[in-house]
């Protein structure tokens, strides 16, 4: 109660400002239409707030939106709000306009993902007064408008991923009756969120968190679960003696990458390439490989050694001569996950500054952490940036290569060897 | 139905307030005047000649197309045989001009949107599906939600522009060579049917990419395929019919705060056959309450 008194405090306290706002929306008020749009944002309003403004024009409506002009935007203010139209009067005149108003300002107050806050609206709805009570109004959409507004609702619940629960089917049978159209989305709802809601093959937390170490972990862990034997580092660049930039950096490698790199011939060059992005849910985290070009030889071998079984042209009788190689007898390296078509990854990383300093640092950290052979291998940074400033941001100011023109998208640049 | 739309709008004539009050949203939901359901692009109409002139240089490429069809009718070599394990590949982005047998179509192509999208060659020589998206829209009142890109290969078809459709019966997972950023993106299949209630008739499913710089391949069963009309899931599902599949595509949308950039790296999409997956349908069918079903 003493937040509900804080509440109303405010709300009177601004009414100070109503005739202003009144004379300003007066031209919106002429014709009166409930779409949600930005423009006559400050026309559906909660009703019941004190009506102003009645002295210059002809006696219009001057009413608030007590979403919009909440100071405090927070959970306790909003569900205050929604708690004092509810009480104000007997017939809550007006809910569904304010209904609308308050969907619509839910992510305003950070209570989008909140399923309470979606029960408490719907209690602003009478209980018993829309359920039909024959088949005719059962079947011409009893009080349209009402089931109109709860459908939205349950289709931001919907848009924002939050699902509802068996006390808001208990709510909806009081509001609505058992043939509802409420009702039929939120059976919907119910079949198919729970199905889609744990799909994804790589879970995230939902949220997920704000720190960008966090989120950068979460990243590199997801593209690591390539190879299970992967492990992550989190290094800071603190360890080295002369890094320009003290940040983190977040390193992935398995135990596999390391024996390939190890095996990489000192004459051919390891790349640094980036930034690439990938999205944790809604959050872009750009990150950098560590990779050489195709082991081109080994993969011809391998494609050699792949007999082609349909092929009857020529077959080798075993009995004369020499036995046809069989391809569990040949001795051979196994293809690793690691080495693609298109090159060998040796190391992800994400660093807090995505910088050319913390990616030589990065480098001299893999050096120090059991792969010695990166300091005999030439490392060429290779930037490439979807947006050609970013990359130029991050090579630095010196010495700025000109981007090539004909491909504005991929924009490739490469540097001299800058460890040796 | 449409008469009494018109009659509506003649009733406003005599009484210019009363279209002023009209705030329902106008529904012609009976029946449909084009596939495109009113979004079809009015693109001038070539000269006569030039029709001609293109008819021409086209039949020779049909006739080309028809004789190879009539030999294969007479050969009557069909692959008939249920190969296990082996993946036929349908959408190979190695092939020669791939990139015309697709078209790329986002929100910002009837000024709905700003996303952008466009389909290219990637350094690694498969298609790359990038472009951004937007959730941001001119707001005129009627568009709520907007953010999305979406690829489509052409309809498929058989000689002198006959459509026809694909026959996938013999296989039950779609396999899928990509290199995604971690978004996840919603794979089509498309089923256009002749009346009109089929003509939006799509089969949906996610596809999850890791992201990161390894390739994935991705293995989803048929019977996994739901579907849906105009962006609504249906109540009456059933498996994908797969004799009957028009086309094949990605969508991304930029939701729950997901604007920004994307991209989409595809290397093929084939099919196969995994006698171990028996199923046919993956979601349970409830006997629904008389009324209620589509309404």
């Amino acid at each position: 109660m003493l937040r509900r008194a804080q509440c109303l405090l405010r709300m009177h306290s601004s009414t100070g400002r109503q005739s202003l706002c009144a004379a300003q929306h007066v031209p919106a008020a002429l014709h009166r239409h409930y779409s949600a749009d930005e423009a006559n944002r400050d026309e559906k309003q909660n009703p019941n707030a004190k009506r102003a403004g009645t002295g210059g024009s002809k006696s219009l409506p001057a009413v608030r939106n007590v979403f919009a002009t909440a100071q405090d935007k927070t959970k306790d203010t909003y569900l205050t709000m929604v708690e004092i139209f509810g009480e104000r009067d007997v017939h809550r005149r007006n809910h569904v306009e304010f209904i609308y108003a308050a969907l619509k300002h839910m992510p305003d107050f950070g209570v989008e993902n909140d399923l309470e806050v979606y029960k408490a609206l719907i209690n602003v709805m009478p209980k018993g007064k829309f359920i039909p009570t024959n088949l005719f109004q059962a079947e011409f959409m009893h009080y349209p408008k009402q089931q109109q507004c709860i459908i939205d609702l349950l289709e931001q619940m919907e848009d924002f991923g939050v699902m509802p629960d068996y006390e808001m089917e208990a709510m909806l049978l009081n509001v609505f009756g058992n043939k509802g159209h409420p009702l039929r989305k939120y059976w919907r709802m119910m079949y198919w969120m729970p199905k889609f809601k744990n799909l994804s093959p790589w879970p995230l937390p939902n949220p997920v968190p704000d720190d960008t170490l966090e989120i950068a972990k979460l990243a590199v862990e997801r593209m690591c679960t390539v190879d299970l034997r992967s492990k992550i580092n989190v290094f800071e660049t603190k360890e080295l003696k002369d890094a320009v930039d003290e940040t983190w950096i977040v390193s992935g490698m398995s135990p596999e990458q390391s024996k390939l790199l190890r095996e990489h011939s000192r004459q051919k060059a390891l790349y640094i390439e980036g930034p690439f992005h990938i999205w944790i849910r809604n959050r872009r985290i750009n990150y950098f490989t560590l990779r050489a070009d195709a082991d081109a030889e080994f993969l011809a071998q391998l494609d050699e050694r792949q007999l082609d079984e349909d092929d009857v042209s020529n077959i080798e009788v075993p009995f004369f001569g020499r036995p046809p190689p069989r391809r569990h007898n040949q001795l051979g390296k196994l293809r690793s996950v690691h080495q693609q078509d298109d090159g060998t990854i040796f190391a992800i990383c994400a660093t807090g500054t995505s910088t050319k300093d913390s990616l030589l640092s990065w480098i001299r950290l893999l050096e120090a952490n059991g792969n010695p052979s990166i300091g005999e291998v030439p490392v060429l940074f290779r930037f490439t940036s979807t947006v050609p400033a970013k990359s130029e941001e991050i090579e630095g100011p010196t010495s700025v290569p000109a981007t090539s023109s004909d491909s504005p998208s991929r924009s490739r640049k490469e540097d001299e060897p800058s460890v040796s | 139905m449409y008469n009494l739309l018109r009659q509506g709008q003649r009733l406003g004539c005599w009484m210019p307030a009363a279209q002023q009050m009209h705030t329902t949203a106008v529904q012609r939901t009976f029946w449909e005047r084009e596939k495109k359901s009113g979004y079809k692009t009015k693109l001038p109409e070539p000269s006569k000649k030039q029709l001609i002139m293109d008819g021409l240089r086209d039949l020779k490429e049909e006739i080309k197309l028809w004789r190879k069809e009539v030999t294969e009718h007479l050969e009557s070599d069909p692959i008939l045989v249920f190969r296990p394990g082996e993946t036929d590949v349908v959408f190979d982005f190695k092939a020669p001009d791939v990139l015309d047998k697709w078209t790329v179509t986002t929100d910002a192509d009837h000024g709905e949107g700003k996303s952008t999208a466009a389909l290219e060659l990637s350094a690694a020589g498969a298609g790359l599906f990038h472009g951004e998206v937007n959730s941001n829209h001119t707001k005129d009142g009627i568009i709520k939600r907007t953010g999305y890109a979406n690829i489509r290969t052409k309809r498929v078809r058989k000689s002198f522009k006959r459509e026809s459709t694909y026959d996938w019966t013999q296989y039950n997972m779609l396999i899928m060579k990509v290199r995604g950023d971690g978004r996840s993106y919603l794979i089509n299949l498309h089923t256009e049917g002749y009346f009109d209630l089929m003509w939006n008739d799509i089969y949906h499913y996610v596809l999850y990419t890791r992201g990161g710089p390894h390739w994935q391949i991705a293995k989803i069963p048929f019977s996994k395929f739901f579907l849906s009309s105009k962006g609504r899931v249906q109540d009456r599902q059933g498996a994908i019919p797969l004799n009957r599949v028009t086309h094949f595509g990605f969508s991304v949308a930029a939701k729950k705060g997901m604007d920004g950039p994307f991209g989409l790296e595809i290397d093929y999409v084939g099919l196969e056959y995994d006698p171990s997956h028996r199923e046919e349908f993956a979601y349970e069918m409830y006997q629904t309450p008389k009324y209620i079903v589509a309404t």
